[in-house]
């Protein structure tokens, strides 16, 4: 029978790996991830997980590590965030030239400076362009279950690529809420054998050299060229990949989450709101309140942030008239959030124009409410009527 | 391969020209007390060329074997004796002319030629050479100890002529073994291609580049994934100073605080030599090098270098040691101990490792430089066992020799003031005073004072 308990997001992340069964875990503190790895940690320590805990003096070595680990064969998990990730960031940038499909949550937290501990996504979207798989997940189940599914997706011989599991530092991390544990043995069927350095493994018994210098003169430059093509195959298989993992852990476990993103209310909607994270939740009940006073509107969350599911998002575009992005970070070169500029991207594959929206909230902590997403429905209320919002528009402001 | 005998090893500063040993040869060999049967030689009153000993080497491609024209000399393949045959020999003595050395000579009594046979594997000269100048020894213990062993280095490697650390890196693969992971952080060891270049390497056992920044971290992953699944393998670094002690340090001082086992060999060349010789943590006081550049307002690196094989002692390693390539034996030994500690911890080797392009000085120096640099006390040879609690010095030198010697031999020091190389002498002088008080301490007190 599985297994019902009340757990915050970070335990819950931890209670994803005791399902998923890692050989190797690393762990290094950092607010507001910092208990993902003690709970980690202790299940090492009661033996509930068999895994070889990695307690290490830094990010940088974390992922290190698990990179070595990895090439050795290692199922491997951490977590990290913020400055974390940006000291990681010199081995992070190689794990998916690497095809190293090592799992890693992101507790999202915004960046410094100004000094801060708090949540907000500056993280997860400064190294948008890295080349790890970005799942962002909307609530506690969802933490659990996607990091069981990222082993799986990682591992896929068509992926071989690196997942971050992303969710909120504060609201999705310290926030309580009931979470389903499936049973062991189905969480077992599902892992399967592990799949991870069949393809470039550091193993006397079968000797290798791992990334010799390649450029240059023929076959160097060739070479690198199409080792950049088969990891943009790769990202782009996982949007063939996900759905599917997604599909045969429902069939198992019942737990049903929208793969690349999730329409809400979208059929018959005007104009709608887009999401990512925690704050969708504020988002569906804005919409039903809209609703209920007669507003066609509807939300799209992304679940799925990279590889971008641009048939998905085109799909679910081509119903609107009128589209208002929900930003938790902010993309400095162009004066809008990361979210709203890939939509931007997206606009050409559609047939028709529809006017965008950005807004950007919920930095630093702070909470991004019904109120605020009642907001983001008024702009895009207002768009779909030719009012379409010139700038940027700041929530949370101090005025 | 890997077949060293022993030999008649003179040493004729030893030598007092008593004579002593002429006269046991000739009556091991002639039963008689005339020297003329004797087939080692004590050459005298030759001024200043030559006083001592001269007697067959046994070469391994001997001369007098290839110049006998009736075939009566021979190499035995057992004993590496080069044995005569009197029943072939025809006596023309064009033997004693192929020989450069003078090892066989023509004896007029007896009408032909005789030489050294080491008496059956029992020489009777060397038991009467009281002040030792004689021994019958192996000299060849690294051939001998590392020969059979594969060098698991395609050749090929694109070093530098005159470079230390290929001599070193085939050394310790070959020592080290196949069922070995290999990391090699950026600088002159993948530079040479030891990881390979677009597709090809010439390495025969797993490598890989870490970064510079993470050789330890990555290595011990390898290693406690392994460990995990009950396999042995072993984890080997052949790290720059740069990847050790600047930006490499940190993933390197966890990795030994938390007793990984991995084996780290820190090749000190004392900056990046790779990238156009710049400076790093392990440069010398006033050396040259292009980011320390000497002008007029300039003199050169303005700190002293920063001493990694005690620090790397400090973290309570199970093996820490400093080795040169120039003392061969005393390198081998250390990485045989090192090899066994890193089953158990974290081993550390710091190699000093002259640089023939960037320290300028002539190729075929690199030896001598490295001898120099222990003689004068600049680099001390000692080793540290954790669990033996011990700390020796494994070449003490108890007179060093000048310090101008050294500095004198590398042009990354021609411009030194008197004041500069002062400064040298007392950096030099305050480490190996801190290092003798710690060997005659003993490093217990040590440890408890950490």
């Amino acid at each position: 029978m599985p297994k019902r308990i009340v757990v915050d997001g970070n335990e819950a992340a931890a209670y994803g790996a005791l399902l998923a069964k890692p050989d190797m875990c690393a762990v290094f503190p950092i607010t507001p991830q910092s208990s993902v790895g003690e709970k980690v940690a202790t299940f090492i320590a009661n033996g509930d997980l068999k895994a070889d805990l990695l307690d290490v003096e830094g990010e940088h070595s974390v992922l290190s590590m698990l990179q070595g680990g990895a090439l050795a064969g290692a199922r491997t998990f951490t977590a990290t965030c913020g400055q974390g990730l940006a000291f990681m960031f010199e081995p992070y940038f190689r794990s998916p030239n690497l095809r190293l499909p090592i799992v890693m949550c992101i507790v999202c937290r915004d960046g410094i400076t100004p000094q801060c501990v708090w949540g907000g996504q500056q993280d997860a979207m400064t190294v948008k362009e890295v080349g790890w798989i970005q799942m962002h997940c909307e609530n506690n189940q969802e933490i659990t279950d996607s990091i069981v599914m990222a082993y799986r997706i990682g591992e896929h011989s068509d992926v071989m690529l690196p997942v971050n599991v992303c969710f909120d530092g504060n609201f999705l991390s310290y926030a309580a809420e009931p979470v389903e544990i499936v049973d062991e043995e189905i969480a077992d069927k599902f892992m399967g054998e592990n799949n991870v350095n069949w393809h470039a493994a550091l193993d006397p018994e079968r000797p290798m050299a791992i990334d010799p210098l390649t450029g240059m003169t023929a076959p160097g430059g060739e070479a690198f060229a199409r080792y950049r093509e088969g990891q943009c195959k790769g990202m782009q298989n996982s949007l063939r990949v996900i759905p599917e993992i997604h599909k045969e852990w429902k069939e198992l476990t019942g737990h049903d989450f929208a793969p690349l993103i999730e329409e809400y209310r979208l059929d018959d909607a005007e104009h709608a709101i887009m999401t990512i994270g925690s704050m969708t939740g504020a988002g569906k009940d804005a919409v039903d309140v809209a609703r209920d006073k007669g507003k066609k509107v509807g939300l799209i969350k992304v679940k799925t942030f990279r590889p971008w599911p641009l048939k998905a998002m085109v799909s679910a575009l081509s119903k609107i008239k009128a589209l208002s992005v929900v930003d938790r970070s902010v993309n400095f070169g162009w004066n809008c959030g990361p979210l709203y500029q890939e939509v931007l991207a997206t606009l050409p594959f559609l047939d028709k124009k529809i006017p965008l929206v950005s807004l950007i909230g919920g930095l630093a902590g702070t909470d991004l409410t019904i109120d605020h997403m009642a907001e983001a429905i008024k702009t895009a209320e207002d768009a779909a009527q030719g009012k379409v919002a010139e700038e940027t528009i700041w929530l949370n402001k101090m005025y | 391969m890997g077949n060293a005998y022993n030999t008649l090893v003179v040493y004729p500063e030893k030598c007092n020209g008593c004579g002593e040993c002429e006269k046991a040869c000739a009556k091991a060999k002639a039963d008689s007390t005339d020297i003329v049967h004797s087939r080692i030689k004590v050459l005298k009153n030759l001024e200043d060329e030559y006083f001592g000993p001269v007697v067959c080497m046994q070469c391994g491609e001997p001369s007098c074997v290839k110049s006998c024209p009736a075939g009566a000399l021979t190499k035995n393949p057992e004993t590496g004796v080069v044995e005569w045959d009197e029943d072939k020999c025809v006596s023309c003595t064009i033997c004693t002319l192929g020989c450069p050395y003078g090892g066989i000579y023509y004896n007029p009594l007896m009408s032909n030629v005789m030489k050294c046979d080491h008496c059956g594997g029992d020489p009777e000269c060397v038991k009467v050479c009281e002040p030792k100048a004689i021994e019958y020894k192996t000299e060849a213990n690294v051939y001998k100890d590392q020969g059979e062993r594969e060098d698991l280095f395609a050749p090929g490697l694109a070093a530098c002529l005159g470079c230390n650390m290929e001599i070193l890196i085939r050394h310790t693969l070959r020592h080290v073994g196949p069922n070995t992971v290999l990391a090699a952080p950026p600088g002159c060891v993948p530079g040479i291609a030891v990881v390979g270049i677009n597709g090809f390497t010439g390495t025969k056992v797993p490598s890989f580049h870490p970064l510079l920044t993470n050789t330890a971290s990555m290595l011990a992953g390898v290693r406690r994934y392994y460990k995990h699944i009950g396999r042995d393998v072993q984890v080997l670094a052949l790290a720059g100073d740069g990847g050790a002690a600047d930006v490499g340090f940190q993933s390197l001082s966890g990795a030994a605080e938390r007793g990984e086992e991995v084996l780290f060999v820190c090749i000190d060349n004392e900056g990046y030599m790779n990238t156009g010789m710049q400076r790093s943590g392990t440069t010398p006081y006033g050396s040259w090098t292009s980011t320390t550049p000497v002008g007029s307002s300039l003199p050169g690196k303005s700190g002293d270098q920063k001493y990694m094989p005690l620090i790397m002692l400090m973290h309570n390693c199970e093996y820490v040691a400093t080795a040169v390539m120039a003392y061969m034996e005393d390198y081998h030994e250390k990485l045989e101990k090192a090899i066994q500690a890193s089953k158990k911890g974290f081993a550390y080797l710091h190699v000093f490792s002259p640089c023939t392009t960037g320290w300028r000085y002539p190729q075929e120096k690199t030896m001598e430089v490295q001898r120099q640099a222990v003689a004068t006390n600049t680099f001390p040879l000692w080793e540290y066992e954790r669990e033996a609690e011990k700390f020796a010095f494994t070449h003490p030198v108890d007179n060093p020799t000048s310090m101008e010697d050294y500095i004198g031999m590398l042009g990354k020091f021609r411009h030194l003031s008197k004041e500069q190389i002062d400064h040298h002498r007392n950096t030099v002088a305050t480490r190996i005073n801190l290092l003798k008080a710690i060997a005659e301490e003993g490093i217990k007190p040590l440890k408890a004072a950490v």
